[in-house]
């Protein structure tokens, strides 16, 4: 019934198709808009200075990938990128291992003080950075810890955990209580059974949690900018407001720099807009 | 689920609870106990009771940047949650290339804020800027600023950025809210003769009731910690205009060394942020969720 309907309004008169059209070109428009600032940045980063102010639309004279280059060696934007990875990798993986294990706990045992642990938990979602992040420099800098990717990765993990805990513990509570008796019976201990059968089961939503603290920890920049001031530590964020700093006056560089940080993050919606999409939606709804 | 031994459970927590414990409950409840004193971060601490909130209160720069901080909730309300709906509304009714559509409006979310901003200043840099040079290829050349430098427009320069980046953000929860409507509910409306417009208005929003709530919850808890773009892009100024209660009370500790003060003020930001959470998480019957950088 539904399929003959939509049929008729989508092969209906032409009078009804103009607005669809409309609409088409409407948001077309709006794609074009929303993209130009990121084609304007990526056609200066080929451009002189003196190009950049008398002919900011005009295409340029060559494509020329040597400021990049520059950019990714001389401006260290390749050891940024590289700290990135790092830091974002290993917040990751301590999330992802951390959490799955909470909310394991979680979601399979009664124990005493269980809610109360929960709600502690809990109160991560809720608590914005600016709760503890004045007190967490004191202590990263009592501890000697600033200046170290520690400084970043603890408090990545510490406020990646509670939102990871939290659904990664609707994943398993979806899972049969039959599939961990018969692992029971079968004689599997409680670390076997976390290993064998809750970590391979959970893999969808790890995957999903793993997309949107791997897109915060890479974006992450006020925490980054108070603890790590050694140049060679730094992050894209900071890295870049460092760069930024450096080249003050040097345009094409800085044009080079950004592109080289946003083509990549371009390609990689384009393969994972799916997941992404998923990981983004599950993150905030949730 | 019964254990084999008694103590598992809690080791399978501990290393979560220890790291959370470790850097997230410990310094809340240090940066509560700073607010009560007068401290420089390393010589000695001073009680002063409720001083720090009674000074906070009748600061005007702190007052101010509540006052800024809310303005720019209400614009970025308007530029990210509702053309975001519009945009959502819009994209669900296209049948064909909708994929290339979100992927060029969403792409500004993948991006770090602080690129966003370095980006943007150039698009207003006044000298060889994109905005001010496509007014004057429009003709419109009167109406050249200087975006940033203008108290008058700096506050709504750095709105329309957040707008660019989390328009899509919030399109792509709102499109996948849209998706899950049945589509004989839609059908039966414009059976009766409902126009386009209509439906969106009188249906489909309605429907998603949850997700707009969600989605407005997220733009303003967001919007009281933003600190990126401002911090970038203009650190407070012009005479302060753009000054928000996370770039003041970041001046306020690590530039000018007022430990106590700083966390007063921090606290009872957290206390706004908080309060604002639960009246949705009750209003929505559902988990509020953190911030989003």
């Amino acid at each position: 019934m539904s399929a003959t309907l939509r049929d008729m309004s989508t092969e209906g008169s032409l009078l009804r198709r103009i607005p669809a059209i409309l609409v088409t070109l409407g948001l077309v428009v709006i794609a074009v808009v929303f993209f130009f600032p990121m084609v304007w940045m990526v056609l200066s980063s080929f451009k002189s200075n003196a190009e950049i102010f008398s002919s900011p639309f005009a295409l340029p004279t060559g494509i020329d990938f040597s400021r990049w280059v520059e950019a990714w060696d001389v401006g260290h934007i390749g050891q940024y990128a590289l700290n990135s990875v790092i830091v974002t990798g290993s917040s990751v993986f301590a999330i992802l291992l951390l959490g799955v294990g909470a909310a394991f706990a979680f979601s399979r045992y009664r124990f005493p003080g269980r809610s109360l642990l929960m709600g502690l938990l809990a109160l991560g979602l809720l608590l914005p950075l600016q709760s503890y992040f004045i007190a967490q420099a004191t202590m990263f800098t009592d501890l000697a810890i600033t200046d170290t990717r520690w400084a970043l990765i603890v408090p990545y993990t510490a406020m990646g955990l509670p939102l990871a805990v939290y659904l990664l513990k609707v994943y398993l509570d979806a899972l049969p209580d039959e599939l961990f008796e018969a692992a029971r019976i079968d004689g599997a201990g409680d670390l076997r059974m976390f290993w064998s059968l809750v970590v391979p089961l959970l893999r969808p939503g790890l995957a999903t949690v793993a997309i949107f603290s791997a897109l915060s920890c890479w974006n992450e920049f006020l925490l980054a900018l108070l603890y790590i001031q050694d140049d060679a530590l730094k992050t894209i964020p900071t890295g870049l407001l460092a760069f930024s700093s450096r080249y003050v006056t040097d345009y094409g560089l800085l044009f080079s720099a950004l592109s080289i940080i946003t083509l990549p993050m371009i390609v990689i919606y384009i393969v994972f807009n799916k997941q992404i999409v998923e990981g983004i939606t599950a993150g905030s709804l949730k | 689920m019964k254990s084999k031994w008694a103590l598992a459970p809690y080791l399978f927590l501990a290393p979560a609870l220890l790291v959370f414990g470790f850097a997230v409950l410990l310094p809340v409840a240090m940066t509560v106990g700073y607010s009560f004193t007068e401290w420089n971060g390393y010589g000695e601490m001073i009680f002063v009771g409720f001083e720090n909130y009674i000074t906070a209160i009748g600061d005007t720069v702190f007052r101010d940047s509540f006052v800024h901080v809310l303005i720019y909730i209400v614009v970025t309300l308007v530029l990210e949650v509702a053309v975001g709906l519009v945009l959502a509304g819009l994209v669900s009714g296209v049948k064909r290339g909708s994929l290339w559509f979100r992927v060029a409006i969403f792409t500004p979310v993948m991006l770090p804020m602080v690129v966003v901003a370095v980006l943007w200043a150039f698009v207003y840099n006044a000298d060889f800027g994109l905005l001010n040079a496509a007014l004057e290829a429009f003709g419109l050349a009167e109406l050249q600023r200087v975006w940033l430098g203008d108290t008058s427009t700096a506050l709504l320069a750095i709105s329309v950025v957040s707008g660019w980046v989390y328009a899509g953000f919030y399109m792509t929860i709102f499109y996948a809210a849209f998706s899950q409507i049945p589509t004989d509910v839609v059908e039966a409306a414009r059976l009766d003769g409902a126009g386009e417009a209509r439906i969106f208005r009188s249906v489909k929003v309605p429907m998603i009731r949850s997700a707009v709530i969600v989605a407005v919850l997220l733009c303003v808890t967001g919007g009281f910690q933003s600190f990126d773009l401002f911090y970038v892009m203009t650190n407070g100024g012009p005479y302060g205009a753009t000054e928000i209660p996370t770039t003041y009370l970041v001046r306020t500790v690590f530039s000018f060394g007022n430990v106590g003060y700083g966390s007063a003020m921090a606290v009872l930001l957290t206390g706004v942020i908080v309060a604002i959470g639960l009246v949705f998480v009750r209003l929505n019957g559902r988990n509020g969720k953190r911030d989003r950088a």
